[in-house]
């Protein structure tokens, strides 16, 4: 059992796209399909595959609807996607840290 | 589907990289979802609003005797002069406003394919436009002498600095620090504190306005209300500036 700060990284989370994703939802409650494809730099198919990994594993939830005559995908964070995005967060920088510490102080 | 965690490693996938980008895609959320010049501009609104009811207004006064046996001899008696109207006035314009900030703010971050966050905001504008209200008629009604206290405590030895506090115009001030905090905004808080400086330190009407003209309210009011729109006017020109920029 190794406390190497890396170990606690989940697959699902720690890659730009997705965990750009859930740090987008976080800020804004919820966050339209576009807006993601715009600002995340991705084309629709890839940003539904990315979306589709977040919501297997419980992570986004989706709603579709209409505004007006126009179809609308809103992405929101769930309860478990929050502690996720919290603890991913919370990794990156134990993990930063831990890259930062001089040799000695590691092996101690 | 879930192969995808077998995917190559990217250069972007370092830590280091990866807060970088996080911080700065929720910065830019907060950028889109910023709007606050629509706040300012309500609320100068509802204060100039202010000024016909306040000249218009039926004024009552108010009169207790300060100290049962006078003030070295001589009997003391605190009154307060209030615009009547100013009670139906504030709370109704303050709770409109706040639901209309509400609104607004919400068509605009949909129109922009984001949510917000507007609960805290309206929660907190209402709780202290009712306490403001609350407090602004007790001071009215049971003028005091001195300092404030609260439960036996004296709570400072600048009782107008602390009067002015609990009107309804510090009710606006406060509800700004709550949008400060939510939009993690430094030139909102640094404009916020200067429009509550110009609250509890408001203007000497009488160098300006006859002490007894039916108009001394109204340099503060001006002043509070220019404050807020010329901060919105200020904001609207710098969140199109930066609107623009990211385009």
């Amino acid at each position: 059992m190794s406390s190497h700060p890396a170990n606690g990284l989940d697959d699902t989370v720690h890659q730009r796209v997705r965990l750009g994703i859930l740090t987008i939802a976080h800020e804004a409650r919820r966050v339209e399909f576009g807006y993601l494809r715009t600002n995340l730099d991705l084309t629709a198919g890839n940003l539904s595959q990315h979306l589709s990994i977040l919501e297997n594993a419980g992570l986004v939830s989706i709603e579709k609807g209409y505004e007006g005559k126009r179809p609308r995908t809103w992405v929101s964070l769930t309860k478990a996607g929050r502690t996720a995005l919290h603890d991913e967060i919370a990794h990156l920088k134990r993990l930063i840290s831990h890259v930062e510490q001089p040799p000695d102080r590691k092996r101690s | 589907m879930i192969a995808m965690t077998t995917e190559p490693t990217y250069a972007d996938d370092d830590p280091h990289q990866l807060l970088v980008n996080s911080r700065h895609l929720a910065s830019q959320v907060r950028r889109a979802q910023r709007g606050t010049w629509i706040p300012l501009v309500v609320f100068a609104l509802v204060t100039f609003g202010a000024i016909p009811v306040d000249r218009w207004s039926h004024y009552s006064l108010t009169c207790r005797t300060a100290a049962p046996h006078g003030v070295n001899g001589v009997e003391a008696k605190v009154c307060a002069v209030y615009a009547t109207a100013g009670f139906v006035y504030w709370p109704i314009a303050l709770v409109l406003a706040y639901v209309a900030v509400a609104a607004l703010y919400v068509r605009r971050s949909r129109e922009r394919g984001l949510g917000t966050r507007v609960r805290p905001y309206v929660v907190a504008g209402i709780v202290l436009a009712a306490l403001a209200t609350a407090v602004s008629i007790s001071s009215a009604l049971h003028p005091r002498f001195g300092a404030p206290t609260f439960l036996g405590l004296r709570l400072g030895t600048q009782p107008d600095a602390f009067y002015h506090l609990i009107g309804p115009a510090s009710a606006i001030g406060l509800a700004l620090l709550v949008l400060a905090w939510l939009e993690r905004s430094l030139s909102l808080l640094a404009l916020t504190l200067v429009y509550l400086a110009t609250v509890i330190h408001p203007l000497d009407a009488g160098h300006i306005v006859h002490h007894l003209s039916p108009w001394t309210f109204l340099p503060n009011l001006l002043v509070h209300g220019g404050v807020l729109l010329l901060g919105g006017i200020g904001f609207a020109i710098a969140e199109r500036a930066a609107r623009t920029h990211d385009a």
